[in-house]
């Protein structure tokens, strides 16, 4: 009766799903192979788009930055992440604990973005 | 009948402002933790107005809730993020109806994937970087889910308003003059 828009699923909505796992499952590969090989992973703090901090992920350390919110960066065991944030949705604390090159925790209230990356210096894409 | 489109495109905007404000109250967050993972019941909506009022319409309806919904929380970011999503959103659901294979299911599931896609590229602008897309692979994966379930809410309200004598917009190019569907 309405074109794209018989009411009950249809065999044409699972090749619709498989179309969007496929694009993930592809960017996602993509993704992990431009990561792979890289040892060594720094995560890169930017603030307003400029470079606040660098911190190694083999080396315990913590940042604190204050903008619009402030924000706890923590590097633990590895891994990085927001551990204190006092935006309203606190997206960046939800996103848990990232340790892989290419990666990226955003707190968006706070323009701030960390970036991981291999060292010294791979990350040609992002000009 | 002016008058009344007009009073239903209210009615509209206010049950998607309604939807969006209530989401914020669901924990989705808990279990997937992802900026930007939300159930998108505000997409019910825009499916609502697009295949009941039309294309035009439902740009409308999405452009007021967005700049309202920005108004109550979020400021300007929240209003890119939201009208980026819902747009590209709105034309891929658009486009997704005129493929006759697709039920109300795959059309909203391609249009949570588009939603997520845009929200993507909006925080790739604002942030001027292009690091975030490691977010969009999860993020498309959990539409799947997301787009499915608001596809359930529509098709189940489709067939309340059906039932209760309310007829489609037929889409320009397709006619289905004689389908008893």
């Amino acid at each position: 009766m309405t074109g794209g828009g018989g009411l009950s699923f249809r065999r044409g909505d699972l090749t619709a799903i498989g179309a969007v796992l496929l694009c993930a499952l592809a960017l996602g590969l993509v993704l992990w192979a431009r990561a792979a090989g890289t040892d060594r992973v720094v995560a890169r703090v930017y603030q307003e788009g400029k470079l606040v901090g660098e911190l190694p992920l083999d080396r315990e350390a913590s940042l604190t930055l204050t903008g619009a919110y402030t924000n706890t960066i923590t590097v633990r065991d590895g891994q990085v992440a927001v551990t204190y944030a006092d935006c309203p949705g606190a997206d960046c604390v939800h996103s848990g604990w990232v340790s892989a090159a290419g990666r990226a925790v955003v707190c968006l209230p706070n323009r701030v973005e960390i970036r991981l990356t291999g060292a010294p210096d791979v990350d040609a894409v992002v000009g | 009948m002016k008058a009344k489109a007009l009073a239903l495109c209210a009615v509209l905007v206010a049950l998607a402002l309604g939807l969006s404000y209530l989401e914020r109250f669901l924990p989705l967050q808990i279990a997937v933790p992802l900026p930007g993972v939300k159930l998108g019941l505000a997409n019910i909506v825009t499916l609502m107005a697009l295949y009941f009022l039309g294309t035009r319409p439902a740009v409308t309806i999405l452009g007021l809730r967005c700049f309202l919904g920005s108004l109550f929380g979020g400021g300007l970011s929240a209003l890119a993020f939201s009208l980026t999503g819902g747009l590209l959103a709105l034309g891929t659901m658009t486009l997704a109806r005129r493929i006759p294979a697709l039920s109300v299911y795959g059309v909203s599931v391609l249009g949570a994937a588009a939603h997520n896609l845009g929200q993507i590229c909006a925080a790739m602008v604002l942030l001027g970087s292009v690091y975030v897309i490691s977010y969009l692979p999860f993020l498309l994966a959990v539409s799947v889910l997301t787009g499915l379930a608001t596809g359930a809410a529509s098709s189940a309200s489709f067939r309340a308003l059906l039932a209760a004598g309310q007829r489609p917009i037929p889409t320009q190019e397709v006619s289905y003059a004689g389908n008893p569907r």
